[in-house]
């Protein structure tokens, strides 16, 4: 990110000439207090909002400048997850997931094995003919980010992930998150806990009314990893 | 499977499904476009019905020459000679005084009516049958000018007036048709526009959702679409049914009447091609009203 600014009124910042470089297969945390900016970096990653000024090179396409045709093909690369989890009620797990393959028409057979396994990997294969609403908030979560993984992006986009978790779940989840990032999927999570960023000892930016105030660089390897 | 395949089983699966969830709201466009369709349909086969009828009337027209009592059997033969030159005349047949009482007695009572006259009432007369490029209001008008104040000729009597004002009328109801339809077309295109916008705006979130894991403009919208079309394609199925229901059971109520104002012209149903003209413009309404409802929608926000 080059010089980047959004504002939403005029004279009113969300992010003012921010300048930022994550390295491919890094792990950063980002945090501040509320209304810091957070969500709005996030969504200028993933193209839900334009900057209204600078540049922002995303796996090497300007962001900036991405025309609204091509940023599904964008999104297809970049695996996101939220605090609120976003699962449809109607479909079940195995149909929430599937979800980021049928939109690239993954033929059904390929899709089921890939979503097994997917869901495998974060220990809900069993529940996968359920509905999200049967579901307690970290197997939710887990389905989101089931649904984000399942694709192999190369960007992994975590907004308060644990937001609505208890202490347990939120170690879970966040130890499914740093198995992607050590599979060598970028990942940037959102988040105001600063257990977590103690715990992981990764890069740590920190925003306070739309600027970087503070870029904390990562402890050594193996620091604080898993439970 | 191809890709192409998966993607378009997937697009109708989230089409129908579509349908489901939204029972009541797309009951109401399928109804809505069913009712526009009844009276567009109907409106339509009456005038087509109508337009049949006067062709029939057409080809029968007839002008009748009333002779003056006292004219002699050889004096009518000339006049029928010098009505045959008149503009637009095909053909002309002589009926005599005794012919003309013939045909009346041949009617229901027409003998009855006669008993107690000492002489036969009825005058001689020439019918005249017209070419067909002089069967029209202007043509007849040109020849009753013509044998005006022709010696021998009394009265003439034609339905110049009759076949004016059923002209008018027909124009009148097609017109009269083509505006309801256009009227009735545009409101059920905002109804179904705005049921589909409904449904739309009930299903939000999992377009937010597929918007947010890389779906295309074309996957997102063409379930809505299929969904418009599928709609309009019930409707217009309905509309014909309740269309054809009608005829087949209101027809024979009305039968006795209608032979009255169309006398024995037959009455016809849509063809086949116009039967699937009628369903084809329920699915085009129903796929308009769904572009309508998903103009201006970015997939990319």
């Amino acid at each position: 990110m080059y010089h980047v600014s959004k504002s939403y009124m005029a004279g009113q910042f969300a992010l003012h000439d921010l300048s930022l470089e994550v390295r491919r297969g890094e792990f950063v945390f980002l945090t501040g207090s509320s209304g810091a900016g957070k969500t709005t970096l996030l969504e200028l990653i993933f193209a839900a909002e334009q900057p209204s000024e600078g540049q922002i090179l995303v796996l090497g396409r300007n962001v900036a400048r991405l025309g609204a045709g091509a940023v599904p093909a964008l999104r297809r690369r970049v695996g996101v997850v939220f605090q609120d989890f976003k699962l449809l009620d109607d479909r079940t797990v195995e149909e929430n997931v599937r979800l980021a393959l049928d939109v690239i028409g993954t033929p059904r057979r390929e899709a089921r094995t890939r979503v097994f396994q997917m869901l495998k990997s974060v220990g809900l294969q069993h529940r996968r003919f359920h509905h999200p609403r049967s579901l307690s908030g970290g197997e939710q979560q887990r389905v989101a980010l089931a649904r984000a993984l399942v694709n192999e992006p190369e960007i992994l986009l975590a907004d308060e992930p644990t937001g609505n978790l208890d202490p347990d779940l939120t170690i879970e989840i966040m130890d499914l998150i740093m198995a992607a990032a050590t599979r060598g999927t970028t990942v940037i999570v959102a988040t105001h806990d600063h257990s977590l960023i103690d715990r992981y000892g990764k890069r740590m930016l920190r925003l306070e009314a739309g600027r970087i105030v503070e870029d904390h660089p990562a402890l050594g390897e193996g620091f604080g990893v898993g439970s | 499977m191809s890709r192409v395949m998966v993607l378009l089983r997937v697009l109708l699966t989230n089409a129908f499904r579509g349908v489901r969830q939204a029972r009541a709201t797309s009951l109401l466009a399928v109804l809505t476009i069913a009712v526009v369709l009844v009276l567009i349909g109907s409106a339509s086969l009456l005038v087509e019905n109508m337009s049949g009828i006067l062709d029939d009337f057409g080809s029968e027209l007839q002008l009748t020459a009333f002779v003056t009592e006292g004219v002699s059997g050889e004096e009518l033969s000339d006049l029928a000679v010098r009505v045959s030159a008149g503009p637009g005349v095909e053909r002309v047949a002589v009926v005599t005084k005794e012919q003309a009482l013939k045909r009346f007695e041949r009617i229901a009572g027409g003998a009855e009516l006669l008993v107690g006259l000492d002489e036969n009432p009825l005058p001689a007369s020439l019918e005249i049958d017209l070419r067909t490029e002089a069967r029209t209001a202007e043509a007849m008008g040109a020849l009753r000018e013509a044998l005006d104040g022709l010696p021998g000729i009394e009265e003439l009597a034609h339905g110049e007036e009759w076949i004016e004002g059923y002209t008018r009328a027909v124009g009148l109801i097609r017109s009269g048709a083509w505006g309801l339809g256009i009227v009735l077309g545009l409101a059920a295109l905002l109804i179904v526009a705005n049921t589909i916008r409904l449904a739309f705006y009930a299903r939000r979130d999992e377009l937010d959702i597929l918007a947010l894991v890389g779906a295309s403009r074309t996957f997102v919208r063409v379930p809505f679409l299929l969904e418009g079309t599928l709609q309009g394609l019930l409707g217009g199925a309905l509309a014909l049914f309740l269309i054809r229901g009608a005829y087949e059971l209101l027809l024979p109520q009305f039968r006795f009447g209608l032979e009255l104002v169309v006398g024995s012209a037959e009455l016809r149903f849509f063809t086949n091609g116009e039967s699937l003209s009628l369903v084809g413009a329920g699915a085009g309404l129903g796929l308009l009203g769904a572009m309508t409802a998903l103009a201006g929608w970015r997939s990319d926000s």
